[in-house]
């Protein structure tokens, strides 16, 4: 065995390692018990084991991975996020005795570990494969819904289609970045020094529009209402959190925390801008759950790259926070759509099915209307401070433009927010009370947990506020570092 | 040299047309071997015979036979020598064939004709076989992965279901 010069994450032995032995354990017994447990087990062995490191020896080599503060904090939300959404689809898997529901279980798995791959990596090629790895999975998890196998079937074709073109165009984008720098290491090709001036400018501006779709910024967030609304209600809850956050974490590590190049400027302004506003405007209109909070997060990805486009003291607690706050108001509202729809017997999905439900279901409505709330940022939850930091960063590099746009689109999200609030404050309209209640002791246990990082959170942001990204002197700052970076990773076969 | 690289690659770019433009999936294989073969021109012009040989062997070989395969077990709808006959016109075949053969010698010029000498030795299948088994044995079971979310994806899309409401 040849293990000479490598350095691996801990996670990304674990990971696979897991879904391997979940692998030979679904070829010898289909069980679904089983598998959620193993699936379980390797989630939490991975998180155990997110700060260790496999290295035998570390020289110039080709790097593929690295581990630092900002890679494992990423990667434990995804575990965290990969383990909750394991948690909220055990009913629904459970419950289809159709087909077999192993497959479940191992997609996730892929999916996760496509996002941790992207989150650990330095170099275009392991990014490209984590990407692909997560993409791929989360086509088959969209597929995966019994009782609506067309509707299904359709937004797995659409995310095929379209992640496949924008695959195209970020692969393009590589492939230029390559011939222009002659390196597959992960940050982008430096335009001063360059045989041909238009060809690191290319490169970036493609690697970028690969990197939107998948954020779901707004010029290429089509997909997204679309794939959410089709999948089942765990999945959608996935799709929202864990690819956005892989893929903002590779887009911290790509450019760095230093100051962008110059010739990006105009072009993030704008997607940010068209981002914020678009999401909550089309938001506006949504008589589905599920795609209004995908509108909705076409808008926290808006937020989040303010923070990006405004590197200083504060973005990095900025980022912190805000990643936080999303993600668990986030998997709070699934959360409670899940355990809503399990009660009812109905989808959850449609905003007139949560008519009374402050009389029938007081717990749970509460704890939506909190995650709701922290989502439009208002003060008992966690997502005011996460937006005042935002805001904070913008306020830093005076970006009044920006900064107008953030209010405006905050004002705009509280309608819809607070419009789902309402619906639920209204009586029912009809009182035939179908009190077929099963019980679903780990959806509210979940649900009870979130509500109270989100409440804690929101009374002790401090704990949060944490310096996570990447020291910015590494990475791309001045011109003599960068140059001596280039030529070292010029020197390795690609 | 360079006239014979853009042949090459706009051969590439027409048979992919071709291929996406085709009603019948036998006469897109076909244009799709043109598009790979002329891939594999342009990786010998451009210095990377063995590359160029990957191509030529993985894909223009394996993977197409696979291909006709599956598109042979599909939809037995008419009879099998009607289908045949429709599927083999002259017109369909002929100008892939003629194709194929220009790129064929193209191909055969290229491996006779690149120069072996410089400092950028080219790269052995063995230099190949030492960084995948050395540093890049993560980027194997990555790939490997990889082929198994699409297989397992596949899988699960493509079985048979009783047609439920």
């Amino acid at each position: 065995m040849l293990i000479h010069d490598l350095f691996l994450p801990l996670p990304l032995v674990v990971l696979p390692t897991g879904t391997m032995l979940l692998l030979l354990s679904i070829t010898w017994h289909r069980s679904a018990t089983r598998s959620f447990s193993l699936a379980l087990l390797t989630l939490l062995l991975t998180l155990a084991f997110t700060h260790h490191r496999l290295t035998t020896f570390l020289h110039g080599g080709t790097t593929f991975f690295t581990e630092d503060l900002w890679a494992d904090y990423t990667a434990a939300l995804i575990l965290l996020s990969s383990l909750c959404i394991l948690g909220l689809s055990w009913r629904n898997i459970a419950r289809d005795t159709d087909q077999p529901p192993d497959e479940y279980p191992l997609l996730l798995l892929l999916g996760t570990l496509g996002a941790v791959t992207m989150v650990f990596s330095t170099n275009y090629m392991s990014f490209f494969l984590g990407l692909e790895i997560l993409s791929l999975s989360l086509t088959g998890l969209v597929a995966f819904r019994h009782h609506h196998i067309p509707a299904a079937s359709e937004a797995a074709m659409k995310y095929l289609i379209l992640s496949g073109f924008s695959s195209a165009i970020l692969l393009f984008g590589i492939g230029l970045a390559y011939t222009a720098t002659g390196s597959l290491h992960f940050a982008p090709p430096d335009p001063a020094n360059n045989a041909i001036p238009g060809l690191p400018l290319a490169a970036t501006i493609m690697i970028l529009t690969g990197i939107f779709f998948k954020l779901s910024a707004v010029p290429f967030h089509m997909w997204m209402p679309d794939v959410m609304e089709g999948a089942s209600v765990p999945v959608a809850a996935f799709i929202a959190i864990v690819p956005k956050i892989a893929v903002f974490s590779a887009l911290i590590r790509y450019f760095g925390t230093g100051d962008l190049p110059p010739f990006l400027h105009g072009t993030l302004s704008a997607i940010i801008i068209l981002t914020i506003l678009g999401g909550n405007l089309l938001a506006l209109r949504q008589t589905n759950l599920t795609r209004l909070l995908a509108c909705s997060s076409i808008a926290h990805v808006g937020y989040l790259l303010m923070a990006f486009y405004s590197p200083g003291l504060i973005q990095s607690g900025a980022v912190a926070i805000y990643l936080i706050a999303y993600t668990t108001a986030t998997l709070g509202a699934f959360a409670v759509i899940s355990a809503l729809a399990t009660q009812e017997g109905t989808d959850g999905t449609n905003i007139a099915d949560w008519k009374g439900q402050f009389t029938k279901h007081p717990l749970l409505a509460s704890a939506m209307s909190l995650m709701l709330l922290s989502l439009a940022g208002i003060p008992p939850g966690i997502g005011f401070f996460a937006k005042f930091e935002i805001a904070a960063t913008g306020v830093e590099h005076q970006r009044n433009l920006l900064l107008a746009v953030l209010v405006t689109g905050s004002i705009i999200g509280l309608y819809y927010y607070l419009n789902i609030i309402r619906v639920m404050l209204s009586p029912a309209s009809f009182s035939s009370q179908t009190d077929n209640r099963r019980n679903n002791p780990e959806l509210t246990a979940l649900v009870f947990v979130l509500a109270i990082i989100v409440v804690v959170g929101g009374i002790f942001p401090a704990w949060l506020i944490r310096p996570v990204l990447p020291a910015s002197a590494s990475v791309n700052t001045a011109p003599p570092p960068d140059t001596t970076q280039e030529t070292d990773s010029r020197t390795l076969p690609p | 040299m360079p006239v014979m690289i853009l042949f090459a690659a706009s051969l590439t770019v027409i048979g992919a047309v071709m291929v996406i433009t085709r009603r019948i999936a036998v006469h897109a294989v076909l244009w799709l071997v043109v598009t790979f073969l002329a891939l594999a021109c342009v990786f010998t012009l451009l210095g990377a015979p063995f590359a160029a040989a990957l191509e030529v062997i993985i894909y223009a070989g394996a993977i197409m036979v696979l291909f006709i395969f599956v598109i042979m077990m599909i939809g037995p709808a008419q009879p099998e020598s009607d289908r045949e006959k429709e599927w083999l016109r002259p017109r369909a075949w002929l100008g892939p064939a003629i194709l194929a053969t220009l790129l064929c010698g193209e191909l055969l010029f290229g491996l006779r004709a690149t120069p072996h000498t410089g400092t950028p030795a080219p790269i052995t299948p063995r230099d190949v076989g030492l960084s995948l088994f050395g540093p890049c044995v993560m980027m194997v079971e990555l790939a490997s992965f990889l082929l198994l979310a699409g297989l397992v994806t596949a899988f699960h899309i493509g079985r048979h279901r009783p047609e439920t409401p």
